[in-house]
């Protein structure tokens, strides 16, 4: 897994070599647009960490997690791994530290801690995958796509808690 | 988006503001270096992608994957323009290879490509609902912070992440199918 990258950098490098291409001038041409590309993200990415950030600390999540915890409880998926579904769709890094809490205060291998690495590796930061997707276009309303998303992730948490049970 | 925005925001705020007044603003200018953070990072991680696509875009080799994900893309995305097909097939690939950080940015120009509208099209739903729910097929981030805990087996969760990622890419792709109907055979681009 170690080799991917870097073959992939090689391979495509080499190629254009072959090929005639003028390797340096081509990437400065696409590396230049990364400037654009995260500068129409910024300002969707700040109102997302206002909102993530302002819920945290003013501990409203803790109370919407205790609200929406019951129908969880009985499939047998445990609180701390709720939460870490909840923040998941918002901050990636916030997550992270969500998930290091749990290997820490359960072990890395209890049933705990093994659902909470299922759900972080087989999910993914819905929201802000949505406000940098579409914040160089036109759209306003996107429609079905963020709730499938959402529905899947959820789906995903809860497969990954009876997967671990099983496994 | 705006009335979610709006409606969690300001609950958060007088929460917060009941709660403990002084940090309101540290917070929120906390959150907007925050971001500003994350923006700076994404453009150190794009600018290596996007100029290494544009070196594969140039010789070709962009254009041969797309004809070998041709039939695989027409089934997903239905009838798109030859452009968002090359970015969306080194969208696929990057997907499939599980460099995360490169699928971002060919799918942020496949969108660039297929959106020109305010309510999002069918391939662009689909393309989103691919990304959010096909992610790293070896969740190596999860696997180096286990290791790094002192697991017995870091990589004991490869096989029910695998499963997940499965069942969740599977059900998103039919949802969109159920939620859009087929691809049309003629679209406008």
């Amino acid at each position: 897994m170690n080799y991917i990258v870097p073959v992939l950098l090689i391979a495509v490098l080499v190629y254009g070599l072959i090929k005639k291409v003028n390797v340096y001038d081509s990437f400065v041409l696409g590396a230049k647009q990364s400037f654009d590309l995260s500068l129409s993200v910024f300002p969707y990415l700040a109102a997302m960490f206002i909102m993530v950030n302002c819920l945290h600390e003013s501990g409203l999540d803790t109370h919407i997690i205790r609200f929406i915890y019951p129908p969880f409880q009985l499939v047998g998926v445990p609180c701390e791994v709720v939460q870490l579904m909840l923040l998941r769709p918002f901050s990636g890094s916030g997550s992270l530290a969500l998930l290091t809490d749990v290997y820490s205060q359960y072990g890395v291998d209890s049933y705990v801690g093994r659902c909470a690495s299922v759900i972080m590796g087989s999910s993914e930061t819905v929201f802000y995958v949505a406000s940098v997707y579409f914040a160089g276009t036109k759209v306003k309303r996107t429609g079905m796509a963020i709730p499938i998303a959402l529905f899947c992730n959820l789906l995903g948490g809860v497969a990954a808690c009876l997967l671990c049970r099983i496994m | 988006m705006n009335i979610v925005w709006t409606i969690i925001t300001v609950s958060a705020i007088v929460a917060l503001t009941y709660i403990n007044p002084q940090s309101v603003l540290t917070v929120c200018l906390d959150s907007s270096s925050q971001a500003l953070k994350t923006a700076l990072e994404l453009t150190a991680v794009y600018c290596l992608w996007l100029g290494l696509f544009k070196v594969a875009e140039e010789c070709r080799l962009v254009e041969k994957l797309s004809k070998l994900l041709k039939p695989l893309n027409k089934k997903l995305y239905g009838n798109i323009s030859a452009a968002a097909a090359n970015y969306v097939s080194l969208n696929l690939a990057s997907n499939m290879l599980g460099i995360g950080n490169a699928a971002t940015p060919s799918a942020i120009s496949a969108i660039k490509e297929m959106e020109h509208d305010t309510v999002l099209s069918r391939a662009g739903a689909m393309l989103f609902v691919v990304n959010a729910t096909s992610v790293q097929l070896v969740p190596t981030t999860v696997i180096g912070l286990r290791a790094s805990m002192g697991s017995a087996s870091p990589a004991d969760i490869l096989l029910p992440n695998l499963l997940s990622t499965f069942i969740t890419s599977v059900v998103g792709i039919a949802l969109v199918f159920v939620a859009y109907g087929k691809p049309k055979e003629k679209q406008l681009i």
